[in-house]
């Protein structure tokens, strides 16, 4: 239960704990407000222990069993991630993920765990022609192509050219020859005539679950920072589901903890476009997501989302939303 | 960059280059029922394998965006000599005898961009020709790169250990050094 602060107390609170952790301020009066001081101190000491390696393994290139098999004989340790066809947390006792000659041949791809299950939420088909609105460095795009096992079409679009050569590169190294990628601005998607039967969009955010892997973003990133990304993944969003077919899914997806990144955007397109609807995902993992975030009520269907946190999932923070676009 | 067909006088180029490197008909195998199209970029040509249906893309009103890359790269026409791409490599060392097979220690140092020196050869073609491509496999029968001969096969018997035998021209550590 969240024991209610005055505003005073919760000043005086965050900024102790903000001291303690090295954060700036106004993020754990977020916290404070949105989970209570118990969570936020689980939160905060999750954020100091290191997130597993994961990685999925690419049946495009390689029969998944055995690739296991010789990573395995090689000394890495592998656990099967339950609720993943080809997820795996991973032990490479020490070697750099990337060094061994499976990885170069597109074996497996490294890759956190919250953003495998994203792809296999969105569940694309050989037959579907899926667009990946923000692609690099294309952990989804290799992954959307394997689920589809390399039929139908996977259209990659990215905006920042210093990101397409990784882009690109990872395309190749796995195997992926159902996909084209698209220099430009995502959110002019809707100026196309592409008719998306999926979409994902795994939109710029702020990184505000990423503070796990990147203590930085304690202090990197201000209150305007996280309204700037809100906006863009507002425009971006729209744009999409202008261009989603009828009858169509999208997995909007973010790698921030923040509200504001995500219910609260999801909100706004709720009331703007009365065909979408919030469905719920099927498969076992993380927690709800908010439908009534610091107090304010937004539409009820946001439970459906799905969040993963440090403290409860042992994973970097991540949103995931599905939606269906009706007639 | 846009999306085109080939025009026939350069994929006839692409065509005789590779059949003339890896055997009669082998550029037809690799096509089988797809087309090939271009997207040019400054100074060089990228060959690219699709579905004859996605030539539709082109009409899908991408006038705000840039194609960088669509199916199965080919590989690239550069003043005009063909360079193939690593991702066609697996598919046409099963289609060709000129294949260089190298061991553990020279395949690792060839997935660091170095070259194939007599030590390392396991297996070479002795008919094979000074200049030829060879698609480079390692001991577990994974195609790791393609290769230019520097010798004739018939005289690897006789050349010693530390001598250059095939000139690296691509290799999978590419795909993670082009990363930085
Ligand atoms: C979270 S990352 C995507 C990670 C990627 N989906 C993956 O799984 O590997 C967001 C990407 O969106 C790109 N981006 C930002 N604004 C964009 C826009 N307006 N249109 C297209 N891409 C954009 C960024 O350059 C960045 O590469």
């Amino acid at each position: 239960m969240i024991c209610l602060m005055s505003r005073r107390e919760l000043k005086t609170k965050a900024k102790e704990l903000a001291k303690r952790y090295g954060y700036l301020p106004y993020m754990i009066e977020r916290y404070l407000s949105l989970w209570g001081q118990e969570e936020t101190l689980r939160f905060l000491s999750a954020c100091e222990k290191p997130i597993r390696t994961a990685i999925r393994v690419n049946p495009l290139r390689n029969d998944a069993s055995s690739t296991v098999e010789s990573l395995e004989r090689k000394g890495v340790g592998l656990e099967k991630i339950h609720w993943l066809q080809y997820g795996y947390y991973s032990d490479f006792k020490g070697y750099s993920p990337g060094s061994l000659i499976e990885y170069m041949l597109g074996y497996y791809y490294i890759q956190g765990v919250p953003s495998m299950t994203t792809v296999e939420v969105l569940d694309p088909k050989p037959d579907d022609i899926v667009a990946d609105l923000a692609a690099a460095p294309g952990g989804k795009t290799t992954h959307l192509a394997q689920l589809m096992d390399n039929s139908g079409l996977v259209i990659a679009v990215e905006q920042d050219k210093s990101r397409l050569s990784s882009l690109k590169s990872n395309i190749l190294r796995c195997g992926v020859t159902n996909a084209i990628v698209l220099r430009g601005d995502a959110r002019k998607i809707d100026q196309t005539s592409l008719e998306p039967t999926k979409i994902l969009l795994d939109a710029p955010c702020s990184g505000e679950g990423l503070i796990p892997l990147d203590p930085s973003r304690k202090t990197s990133k201000s209150m305007a920072d996280i309204r700037y990304c809100a906006t863009r993944q507002d425009e971006l969003l729209d744009s999409a589901i202008r261009r989603l077919a009828v009858g169509g899914e999208i997995v909007y997806a973010t790698c921030s903890i923040a509200p504001e990144e995500n219910e609260y955007v999801i909100d706004d397109i709720l009331r703007k476009y009365p065909e979408i609807r919030v469905v719920p995902i099927d498969i076992e993992f993380g927690s709800p997501g908010y439908p009534n975030p610091y107090g304010v009520q937004l539409d009820d269907s946001l439970k459906h989302a799905r969040r993963f946190l440090p403290h409860l999932h042992g994973t970097e923070g991540f949103f995931m939303c599905k939606m269906k676009k009706g007639g | 960059m846009k999306l085109e067909l080939a025009d026939p006088i350069l994929w006839q180029s692409v065509q005789t280059q590779i059949d003339s490197d890896f055997g009669e008909g082998v550029t037809r195998s690799i096509l089988a029922n797809r087309v090939p199209a271009v997207i040019a970029r400054e100074g060089s040509q990228s060959i690219y394998l699709i579905p004859y249906d996605w030539m539709t893309l082109a009409d899908e009103n991408l006038d705000d965006f840039e194609m960088h890359h669509i199916g199965l790269w080919l590989g690239d026409m550069v003043d005009e000599r063909f360079r193939l791409g690593l991702p066609i490599l697996e598919h046409l060392s099963t289609l060709t005898e000129n294949i260089i097979i190298v061991n553990r220690l020279s395949a690792e140092s060839f997935t660091y961009g170095k070259s194939i020196i007599k030590e390392g050869v396991v297996r070479l073609n002795t008919t094979l020709k000074r200049r030829q491509r060879v698609v480079v496999i390692d001991q577990d029968g994974q195609v790791i790169g393609l290769a230019a001969l520097s010798i004739d096969g018939e005289r690897l018997v006789r050349l010693s250990k530390e001598k250059l035998v095939a000139k690296n021209l691509v290799d999978i550590g590419w795909y993670l050094r082009r990363m930085g």
